[in-house]
């Protein structure tokens, strides 16, 4: 027993005398600390942007460190920035903008754009303007996109065949939607329960990690009945209007009808083994289904148009630069490069991303890409169509979530669309007035 | 060794040996205990007093603003009745099973070592993987469990989906990953028994219940006290498995405590309030246990409380 | 002939408390069992609904290739090396408090009980920003004291030993402090190898606290030499994307450490004393 200890003790004072710690600043060479959330799939595209611009700006090195996402990301920054060991850039996500905005943690980026090696204004209106909607709070820029993202239809070319549709013709309004996804979905054994399901309805609890996505999902719906969120002036929300409950009834309508809440929500499992024949997603899962859904026949599309217009949702990486950087204009350098045109083209090409440039679309070798890839080219296409969630300049969070509680309570609760959203409203428009009576 | 003092110096010798050993044994714990422990909770304590969205490196003190709006918020006291109905479900049948468990693992039975680690592997996968196993043992539609009730006539409950199935489907999943834990103590405790003391309740002809009643229960008193406290601690505070089987769903209707505490802290950037949140459910574990204290000794009068 | 039914008697019994608990044991288990050979399956294979038992193909590759994601090797080490070093600083604290909660009787003892128990309804959610800041004050953030050190006292340890203390007879010590011995040879020779069960519980349970810990040693490293197993796990598993196949290898291959030292820490499962050691 004895002997074991001590060749414990000796082996732990061996084993921390060979920690070598790395350096941080050698002479002349800055090192950028950037922490990001990308997968493991993604981190070789990531490294390959990270060489290139080490090659054509020699005197900045960036240190690129993986931060899980979500709960994690937020822990960490909150954690770091107490102990004054934030990161130059970060990824961050617009859900805590504004707390970052508010505890005075990050630049707004005017300061860069409009200083030396700052944006020209066509280079401005170049990114995708509701890009930079979510980029910024009360008016002012606080973040730089990094890549874009959007929500397409994907669909199950075969089972549309089947079911005697022309596969190349997926549904296109909203009537047809709900037309395909009864007449897509099967009872096999005649349990009363259908095994394949015509169209997934995303829905999922609100107070849990997939509330966001689930509202990120609505909200085009919202808008293409012609609704919003909140009004101009953020003094009341508009979400129980109409516009909503037509696309909250959409929604409805068509859980119910295919009794959604007996099916499982692993719903890419599920369009991966052919049970579901529709489903919504975004680009990022493409290099992923295309490497396990070889023998599917399946293809993405353009969101169905609503009664008023064709419109998709933007998401995308916002990258700020942290006010406790010791080398804030070497932190803008690599964030102004990576927005450059040409780097957006082979950044997107290689990461499955969807460039936050318009004018990348005629970059010839970009332009040949999106032939060859007609799956990305939908999602590239639907950027025109694409709206940005408005920025809420308080309580966004708290708005969001109720949102989010309106959407489970009509569909898995079984609540009536119009008395659910009003029962939201009510909750948002309280914490809306106390701003007012703040001010 | 001869004592040449009397026995009343001698035991006031003895009693200030005695301090001066207790801090000494006391000191190593004492100073991490306060400060990695014991300052971070008083600090919350002063938390619960302000407002801080954590980013920023200074709080705003609103009094008692925040114990006003958390006793005033619907949502709080729903929240802290599905806690006690977690607990109320899963305590009992965790410490009876466990019990159960661990007394058979006493006896002869094979492959003692293969018994006790496999009861307590629950305890060991992560979260994560125990929940995604879990979601499939409650599909609706191909579950393991509707299966197996299927076989017996049961129709299909809609497990995850359903707001009342919701909590019975979470203190399933919460017995099945913290029995071992419980059974693991309880041998530990049951090993403290000599034979002897069964030996001659055997000579003087006790049965089977009147040993277990008599001998095993009593000796066990120690031992039940901390698994009851920390068992009933940890059930209010359960937090994993609901956070990655139900996440509080559906609609709200497996929100516990500690999911309720961590939303305000890190989704909503209000820390000050969950400070107040852990501290209004501090005081009532507090009151809990103190009762606990007192019925376990009134009933056994026994020191080990 | 009696005789004979007595022992048919035994022997049914014996089968059925047999049957029955191993019938337990292996629902209890199936869920691992599900998650070895989920960890064992191509990617098409986990993606099929519903779900299957058995892969088609048997992919040892698999853990090669989650191995391979990050620097697992690195990682390992680190996760052991601070579980251990953690156990056994803990076990060496929680008894010396224990045993002076125990038995020792000082002025302020049982406040000062009560006040170490209170400490644990406080959720760590709320109390772990606060010991990060101490960390930071200390400026040791990102690095194994970090993981190490605030896990050395532990409240639910002291309180495991101090119950398990107060049922050890106390005639035995007496009977050593009659002889002479110091309170420290006490707990040594005495009550610690009395309590083996009690000892080898607290050390299965904080290997394992200390071995499956995500979010402390999230906050307090930043480097790639110090991460730990359950941070390395991480990588597969995004918001919307998880990695199933390599997420159940790396799972699995988490979970062996303590499983071992679980199997191990039983043979101490043995009865403690007997009380004619004592009489005469």
């Amino acid at each position: 027993m004895k002997k074991f200890l001590t060749v414990l003790l000796v082996g732990c004072i061996l084993f921390t005398a060979c920690d070598r710690k790395q350096k941080q600043s050698e002479n002349g060479v800055v090192t950028i600390t950037f922490w990001h959330s990308f997968v493991a799939s993604t981190i070789l595209a990531l490294e390959d942007l990270i060489s290139q611009f080490e090659k054509e700006h020699p005197g900045i090195k960036i240190n690129a460190q993986y931060v899980p996402t979500g709960d994690a990301l937020i822990q960490k920054l909150i954690t770091a920035i107490q102990s004054k060991t934030a990161p130059d850039i970060s990824w961050i996500h617009s859900d805590f903008l504004a707390d970052l905005v508010d505890a005075d943690a990050i630049y707004e980026m005017a300061h860069f754009i409009n200083g030396e090696n700052g944006l020209s204004q066509e280079e401005l209106s170049d990114i995708y303007p509701a890009l930079m909607q979510y980029a910024s709070l009360r008016k002012k820029i606080y973040s730089i996109p990094m890549e874009a993202t959007n929500l397409a239809l994907i669909y199950n070319k075969d089972l549309l065949r089947k079911a005697g549709y022309d596969a190349e013709r997926p549904p296109q309004t909203w009537e047809e939607l709900k037309e395909y996804a009864l007449t897509l979905s099967e009872d096999y054994n005649h349990d009363g329960n259908y095994d394949q399901i015509g169209f997934f309805v995303p829905v999922y609890p609100a107070s849990g990690p997939l509330s966001g996505w689930m509202m990120w999902q609505w909200v085009p719906y919202l808008w293409q009945a012609g609704g919003y969120i909140v009004n101009e002036a953020q003094t009341k929300v508009l979400y129980n209007s109409e516009a909503g409950v037509q696309a909250l009834t959409l929604w409805k309508e068509i859980y119910n009808s295919l009794n959604l809440s007996s099916f499982t929500v692993d719903y890419d499992v599920a369009f991966a083994s052919q049970r579901v024949a529709m489903s919504m997603d975004g680009p990022w899962n493409l290099p992923r289904f295309n490497k396990i859904m070889k023998n599917i026949d399946w293809a993405f599309a353009p969101l169905p148009e609503g009664p008023k217009k064709r419109a998709t949702v933007v998401g995308g990486e916002y990258l700020v630069i942290f006010k406790q950087s010791p080398h804030p204009d070497e932190s803008w350098a690599f964030i102004k490069w990576i927005i450059r045109p040409d780097v957006q083209a082979r950044w997107a090409m290689k990461s499955g991303y969807l460039p936050v440039r318009q004018s990348v679309k005629s970059i010839p070798e970009f332009a040949r890409y999106l032939e060859e890839n007609p799956n990305f080219k939908v999602f590239v296409d639907q950027m025109e169509v694409a709206q940005a969630q408005r920025p809420l300049d308080n309580f966004g969070l708290q708005i969001t979530r109720h949102i989010a509680e309106a959407i489970e309570a009509a569909t898995l609760g079984g609540m009536d669309p119009q008395e659910a959203l009003n029962r939201s409203a009510q909750k948002s428009n309280k914490l809306l007035k106390s701003v007012q009576n703040n001010k | 060794m001869y004592i040449f003092m009397n026995q009343k110096d001698y035991l006031k010798q003895q009693h200030r040996k005695n301090f001066i050993t207790g801090i000494l044994f006391l000191t190593p714990t004492l100073v991490i205990f306060s400060m990695f422990i014991l300052f971070p909770v008083l600090f919350s304590f002063f938390l619960s007093f302000h407002k801080w969205n954590m980013f920023s490196s200074s709080q705003s003190f609103i009094g008692f603003a925040n114990y006003q709006r958390l006793l005033t918020d619907p949502e709080f006291w729903q929240v802290l009745k599905q806690t006690i109905m977690y607990t109320l479900g899963t305590v009992p049948l965790n410490m009876v099973i466990a019990l159960f468990l661990a007394m058979m693992l006493n006896k002869k039975i094979k492959g003692k070592s293969f018994l006790r680690t496999a009861f307590f592997t629950p305890v060991i996968i992560s979260p994560v993987a125990a929940a995604l196993i879990w979601r499939w043992i409650y599909d609706p539609n191909f579950g393991l469990l509707n299966y197996a009730t299927g076989l017996f006539g049961i129709p299909p409950v809609n497990w995850l989906n359903d707001s009342r199935a919701a909590m019975a489907a979470l203190i399933i999943m919460g017995v099945w990953k913290t029995l071992g834990i419980n059974m693991v103590l309880f041998s530990a405790g049951l090993q403290g028994i000599p034979d002897t003391y069964y030996e001659a309740a055997e000579m003087d002809g006790a049965g089977r219940w009147s040993k277990f009643w008599n001998i095993t229960l009593p000796m066990l008193t120690p031992t039940t006290f901390f698994i009851m406290i920390m068992s009933m601690i940890s059930s209010f505070q359960v937090f994993d498995i609901v956070y990655v089987l139900t996440s509080g769903g559906p609609m709200g209707s497996t929100k516990v405590m500690v999911f309720y505490m961590y939303e305000y802290a890190f989704k909503f950037f209000e820390m000050g309030y969950a400070s107040a949140v852990a501290y209004i459910f501090f005081a009532m574990l507090a009151i809990l246990t103190l009762l606990q204290v007192k019925y376990m000794r009134t009933r056994s009068g026994y020191e080990g409380i | 002939m009696a005789n004979n039914n007595v022992k048919l008697q035994k022997l049914t019994k014996s089968i059925l408390m047999h049957g029955v608990i191993y019938l337990l044991a292996f629902i209890t288990i199936a869920p691992f069992i599900w998650m070895i050979l989920t960890s064992l399956k191509d990617i098409s294979d986990i993606f099929v609904y519903p779900p299957k038992w058995f892969p088609d193909k048997i992919q040892w590759n698999n853990y090669a290739r989650a191995f391979q994601a990050a620097p697992f090797g690195r990682y390992y080490l680190n996760s052991i090396f601070v579980a251990v070093t953690v156990t056994l600083g803990q076990l060496i604290t929680c008894s010396m408090a224990a045993y002076a909660f125990a038995r020792l009787k000082f002025w302020g003892r049982d406040v000062l009980f009560y006040i170490f128990l209170g400490t644990m309804m406080i959720p760590y959610q709320v109390t772990m920003i606060p010991s990060f800041m101490v960390l930071h004050w200390l400026g040791w953030i990102d690095s194994y004291q970090a993981m190490i050190v605030p896990g050395l006292a532990s409240a639910f340890g002291t309180f495991l030993l101090r119950q398990f203390f107060l049922t050890i007879p106390k005639e035995l010590e007496e009977a050593a402090y009659i002889d002479g011995c110091s309170k420290f040879r006490v707990l040594w020779q005495i009550i610690l190898p009395l309590s083996k069960p009690a000892l080898a519980t607290l050390a299965i349970f904080t290997f394992m606290g200390t071995f499956n810990d995500f979010i402390w040693a999230l906050i307090v490293v930043n480097s790639e030499h110090l991460r730990t197993v359950q941070l390395g796990l991480a990588v597969f598993r995004d918001r919307y994307i998880t990695d199933w196949d390599l997420l159940m290898a790396g799972s699995v291959m988490a979970t062996l450490p303590i499983l071992i030292v679980f199997f191990f820490a039983q043979k101490y499962f043995i009865k403690g004393i007997t009380l004619s050691g004592i009489k005469g």
